[in-house]
Order: structure tokens, then C-alpha cells, then sequence
């Protein structure tokens, strides 16, 4: 048999019994647009999860060691959302006779509210202004030099040696060891020293890659280290590799459901037919025609039901991708959650190509069930015993 | 021309060891037309099926032009179901989800037969089988009397060398069941058809050239 007859025998079954065929497609279509919709979910999970990681404070790639002559703006290259920069030096802070030793960190903090998150975490007064003499301390160090909001303190590199008196406008708790110990923050204007080892938070845009920024980066200021987010939270990306080996898993194990589906629907719609089946058989069709015809209507219908998921897959998640997905209740627990609890859905190549794919290969495999059922059974069995 | 060398059929069922066809021998001549006749389970569609090709005999030949059908395998059996036969059953078993046109258009398709000669054959037997206007309808559609004219045009579209029918009457009131034959018999008289019905409708029994009686898988009376 030709197979563009075999084709077209295939496209009437399909149409002419398009009962059978919508509540098929729509198995397909289902498990396809679901698929893609979680896919994306995944992805937009790990956004989330290096958002607010990065968010806080770090950025995508910490620079340090910068030479003070270099000019930071280099490092807005495109993929870069924002550059900050910060000066750091240790110093003492003392009151009442209490010392305690910080990594002062100047800050411009109007850029640092707009690219960061650490001024949410406030437990008491505010974030920093610019132009003010005024500390950001920890809640920990606070408590220890007994100091409070409106409270002040002296800042020296030696007991005595008084470089600058500090207000304190605000205090801070993370919930993150190394941001809660130690650590203070004041604007640039205020920060006593004229020196100071120079740091870079750069946050990149969405979508844009981390590795080969960092990589320009260190092609640009030779001198200074740059680490990306990956190396200086290796937990975070094991967890991301592993969401991405649980998608996968998950991928395949639904439409390995999806596929045992489809051939137990497919096979049930061939029982149903089996005595046109074996109508065809008495004609002599072969059993090569009889795989093929089988084939090319599972074909067809995964095609199309794959193509339909698809797009409302992709409908959904642009949907999600506007709006997002708001689990601040359920987060609002967790400290980590210090950007937002919104997830938004994001469509990568990953997310959307696996899933069609998937359910045309599944598909076609789940189309060697019946045929060889049918290629089995006599043709006088089939019409004497349906 | 047809010869059955003593073909034997044997079932195991539910209701025990049951004899379809014990140690049978015939022939048929080409164009001659025979009934099968005999009361239900007397093995008259068990034969039709061995000479159909539709299941293999226990024991015995079924010789097609000197080739023995049942040593065939499964490509030259639907070869032969495809190109020598033609079958008509009790029920129409047209194809539901095409049309007249196109289940007379199935067995030409299958062999090779395209074209503006496939054209031909089908307006011609809707024509033969008053059958005009009806191209376009689905089986679904269609009376029972209609239906069976179909499946008769469409055993003959590609001009089969033998035609088998299993009760083609049983389904239809006897005039309309008359008329049918009688179109059949002319039909396969004209084009040289070996026809093998199998019935016990006393009716149609008297209408072919030859008569073959079957009793528990054995044959009892030929005519």
C-alpha cells in the first residue's frame, strides 16, 4: 500500500471518529502543557532561589581586590544589570568603655536599596541615607556595645584614636552568619578612611551568563577576583543541578505514565475496532501496512495534540511569567526568602522543547502495542469472536 | 480451479474437542458457482475460511492453480487474500469511518488499481448495484439491503478469481436477498468468478450450479 494512501486512511480514521480522538488528544495535550508549565516552574524556582540568594547582598559575581585607580564602570558590560561598589576596612567601634573589632563596609545606599535587600532585614530605626554620619550595625554587635537606635559610636583602628563619631540609624538581622557578624555598614561620605580594599556586587540580567561574564571580567581588570555566585554558594548550586536531575526524572516517569496511558487508550480504541481490523485483514492488508496505518494515526494525533499542548503551555506560562506565582505565605517563615516569595515561571529551551518531544517518541512507541496485537490475531478469529 | 485434499479442522473449546472439518476433499471449477449448505456448526465457514486463507487446516491441501495455499506464509497469504479474493460476510463490515466511494476504492487501492480506471470501476459498480448518488454516504447511513450491496461491490471491485460469501442473505429479507444473488450469480458468471457461498437458505440454495452438503465436518452429499 502506498503510504500517502495509508497516510490519508490514517487522517479519516483520526477525523471521523473524532470522538475517540479528542478524549486521546487531550491525554496528550494535558501531560504536554503540564509538562512545559512545570519545566518553566523549575526554572523560575531556581531564579527564585538564586534571586534571593544573590539578592541580599552578594550579587551574581563578587569582585575584590579591585585597584583603586580602575574605573568601575567598565564592568557594566552588557548582561549587567548593576555594578555596586563598596569600600571595606576593619576597624574598632567602641562606647562605654566597650570595644568590638567590624569590616566597615561604605556603601552608596540609594543604589544598594534599588539592586539589594539587606535594608528589609531592618529589626530596628532604618537604612542608611546618603551623605549622613550614620552606621548600619548588626543586631549581635549592637547588643554587645549596648547600643540602640539613635545611639552613638566612636570608630578608630585603636582604642583612643577616634576617627569619626557614628549615629546608629539602623540595626539588621539576616538570619546569614556571615552577614550578621561583624558587619557594618555606613554611606560613602561618612567612611573615615580615604583607603580601603574595593569590592563589586554585579547583578546580571536575566537569562544573561554568569561563567562568561566572569570570564570578561577577569579579561578586563586581570588583577582583581571575581567569583560567581556558583563557587561562593556551592550548596545552592547542587541543589539547582539536582532540581534540574529531579525535572528530568519527573519528565520522563510522566510520560512513561502518559505513554502507558495512550497504549492502553490505543489499544482500547483498537479493540473497539478490531473488526474493522480484521474487515482489512480479510482483504489482505499486510502486517507491515497494519503497523504503519497504526503508527501513522498515533503519529498524527500525538503531532497535533503535542503542537496544541504546546502552545497552551506556552500560553500558561506567560501568563504566570506576568503575574507570577505569590507563595509569600507559605515563605514568609523561611529568613532565606529575603527578595520576594514570588515565582515567576520562565520559558528556557529546556522547558519547552523536552516535553513535545517526549510525547511524539512515547507516542509512537505506545503505537507497537496494538499493532503487534493485531498483527498476532488471525483474521477469522478477529471477526468470529467480535 | 480449486481442490480441497482431505483437509481436516479440529477446536478445542469450553465445550470440549469439536470436529470443524474431517478429511474433506473437493474441488470447484473456474466460474462455477456452489453452496455450501448445512445446519449451523456444520463446518460450512470453517471451509470457507481454509479456502480463504483466513485460517489454516490441521491436516490436508488446498491446492489454488496448483499452489498450495496452506504452506503459504504471511505475506503470500495476504498477497493472495488481496489479489484472488474476494469475501462477503454475514454482515456488511464496511469500513465506519468511510465512505461507499472509498471502501470500494480500498481493494483497488491495495492492488495497484489508481487512477481514472479506479474511477471507472467505482461509478461502475455504484451504477451495477444501484448504487448511483450514494458515494458520498457513510455505512452508518445506509439500510441493511444497501450496505450488503456495497460489501458485495466492494469483494468484486478488483475482480477476484474466487469469491466467498458467509451467509451473505441472512442479515436481509428474502426478496431483497433474491435480487442480490441473482446480481451475484450474473455478475461472477460474467466475469469467470468461482463463487462459494455458504447458507442455509433453502432459497438461495437452489439458485447455484452445485450443491454441497455438510454435516458435523463431514461431507455428505454433493450435487
Amino acid at each position: 500500500m502506498r503510504l500517502r494512501y495509508i497516510l490519508k486512511l490514517s487522517f479519516l480514521h483520526l477525523v471521523r471518529s473524532w470522538r475517540s480522538t479528542i478524549v486521546l488528544s487531550v491525554m496528550v495535550i494535558s501531560a504536554v502543557a503540564s509538562l512545559i508549565f512545570l519545566a518553566s516552574l523549575a526554572i523560575g524556582t531556581n531564579d527564585a532561589m538564586i534571586r534571593n540568594s544573590i539578592g541580599l547582598f552578594s550579587g551574581h559575581i563578587s569582585g575584590s581586590d579591585i585597584p583603586p585607580r580602575i574605573d568601575t564602570e567598565i564592568l557594566a558590560v552588557q548582561g549587567v544589570e548593576h555594578v555596586l561598589v563598596r569600600r571595606q576596612q576593619r576597624f574598632l567601634l567602641w562606647t562605654d568603655g566597650i570595644f568590638e573589632p567590624v569590616l566597615l563596609m561604605a556603601v552608596n545606599p540609594l543604589q544598594e536599596q534599588q539592586s539589594t535587600a539587606l535594608w528589609k532585614k531592618t529589626v530596628a530605626g532604618r537604612y542608611l541615607q546618603p551623605g549622613e554620619d550614620g552606621i548600619y550595625l548588626n543586631q549581635e554587635t549592637a547588643a554587645r556595645l549596648h547600643l540602640s537606635v539613635g545611639g552613638w559610636v566612636h570608630l578608630g583602628t585603636f582604642p583612643g584614636d577616634i576617627l569619626k563619631t557614628l549615629t546608629v540609624v539602623g540595626i539588621y538581622r539576616t538570619g546569614i552568619s556571615q552577614l550578621d557578624q561583624g558587619l557594618a555598614f555606613c554611606p560613602n561620605e561618612a567612611f573615615p578612611s580615604a583607603e580601603g580594599l574595593i569590592t563589586t556586587a554585579s547583578f546580571l540580567q536575566e537569562g544573561s551568563s554568569t561563567d562568561e561574564i566572569e570570564q570578561h571580567y577577569k579579561r578586563l581588570i586581570p588583577s582583581g577576583k571575581f567569583r560567581a555566585w556558583t563557587e561562593f554558594m556551592p550548596d545552592l548550586k547542587q541543589l539547582i543541578d539536582l532540581n534540574f536531575v529531579c525535572m528530568a526524572i519527573v519528565m520522563i516517569l510522566v510520560f512513561a505514565l502518559v505513554s502507558v496511558g495512550i497504549s492502553c487508550a490505543f489499544l482500547i480504541f483498537t479493540l473497539k475496532n478490531l473488526r474493522e481490523h480484521g474487515i482489512m485483514k480479510t482483504m489482505g492488508i499486510m502486517p507491515v501496512d497494519s503497523t504503519l496505518f497504526l503508527i501513522c494515526q498515533i503519529g498524527m494525533l500525538t503531532l497535533c495534540a503535542a503542537t496544541v499542548g504546546m502552545v497552551a503551555g506556552v500560553f500558561a506560562v506567560i501568563l504566570f511569567a506576568k503575574v507570577g506565582i505569590d507563595l509569600t505565605s507559605l515563605t514568609s517563615h523561611n529568613q532565606y526568602f529575603v527578595v520576594s516569595g514570588v515565582i515567576y515561571p520562565r520559558l528556557t529551551a529546556v522547558s519547552l522543547l523536552p516535553p513535545p518531544v517526549l510525547a511524539i517518541i512515547f507516542g509512537l512507541a505506545a503505537a507497537l502495542w496494538p499493532s503487534l496485537y493485531i498483527n498476532r490475531k488471525s483474521p477469522a478469529d478477529i471477526l468470529r469472536t467480535v | 480451479m480449486i481442490e480441497i485434499l482431505n483437509v481436516s479442522k479440529n477446536y478445542t473449546s469450553g465445550r470440549g474437542h469439536i470436529t470443524a472439518l474431517a478429511d474433506i476433499s473437493l474441488s470447484f471449477e473456474k466460474g462455477q458457482s456452489s453452496v455450501l449448505a448445512g445446519k449451523s456448526g456444520s463446518g460450512k465457514t470453517t471451509l470457507l475460511n481454509c479456502i480463504g486463507a483466513l485460517e489454516k487446516p490441521d491436516n490436508g491441501k488446498i491446492l489454488c492453480n496448483g499452489r498450495d495455499i496452506c504452506t503459504f506464509n504471511q505475506k503470500q497469504r495476504a498477497l493472495f487474500q488481496r489479489r484472488e479474493i474476494g469475501f462477503v460476510f454475514q454482515a456488511a463490515n464496511l469500513l465506519p469511518w468511510l465512505t461507499v466511494a472509498e471502501n470500494l476504492q480500498f481493494p483497488l487501492e491495495m492492488n495497484g488499481i489508481r487512477g481514472k480506471e479506479q474511477t471507472r470501476r467505482i461509478s461502475g459498480l455504484l451504477a451495477t448495484f444501484g448504487l448511483a448518488g450514494y458515494d458520498t454516504a457513510m455505512p452508518g447511513e445506509l439500510s441493511g439491503g444497501e450496505a450488503q450491496r456495497v460489501a458485495f461491490a466492494r469483494a468484486i471491485a478488483h475482480k477476484p478469481a474466487l469469491l466467498l460469501a458467509d451467509e451473505p442473505t441472512a442479515s436481509l429479507d428474502s426478496a431483497t436477498g433474491y435480487q442480490l444473488i441473482q446480481l451475484m450469480l450474473s455478475l461472477c458468471a460474467d466475469q469467470r468468478t468461482t463463487l462459494i457461498i455458504a447458507t442455509h437458505d433453502i432459497e438461495l440454495i437452489e439458485m447455484t450450479d452445485r450443491k454441497i452438503y455438510l454435516k458435523d465436518g463431514h461431507l455428505e452429499t454433493k450435487i
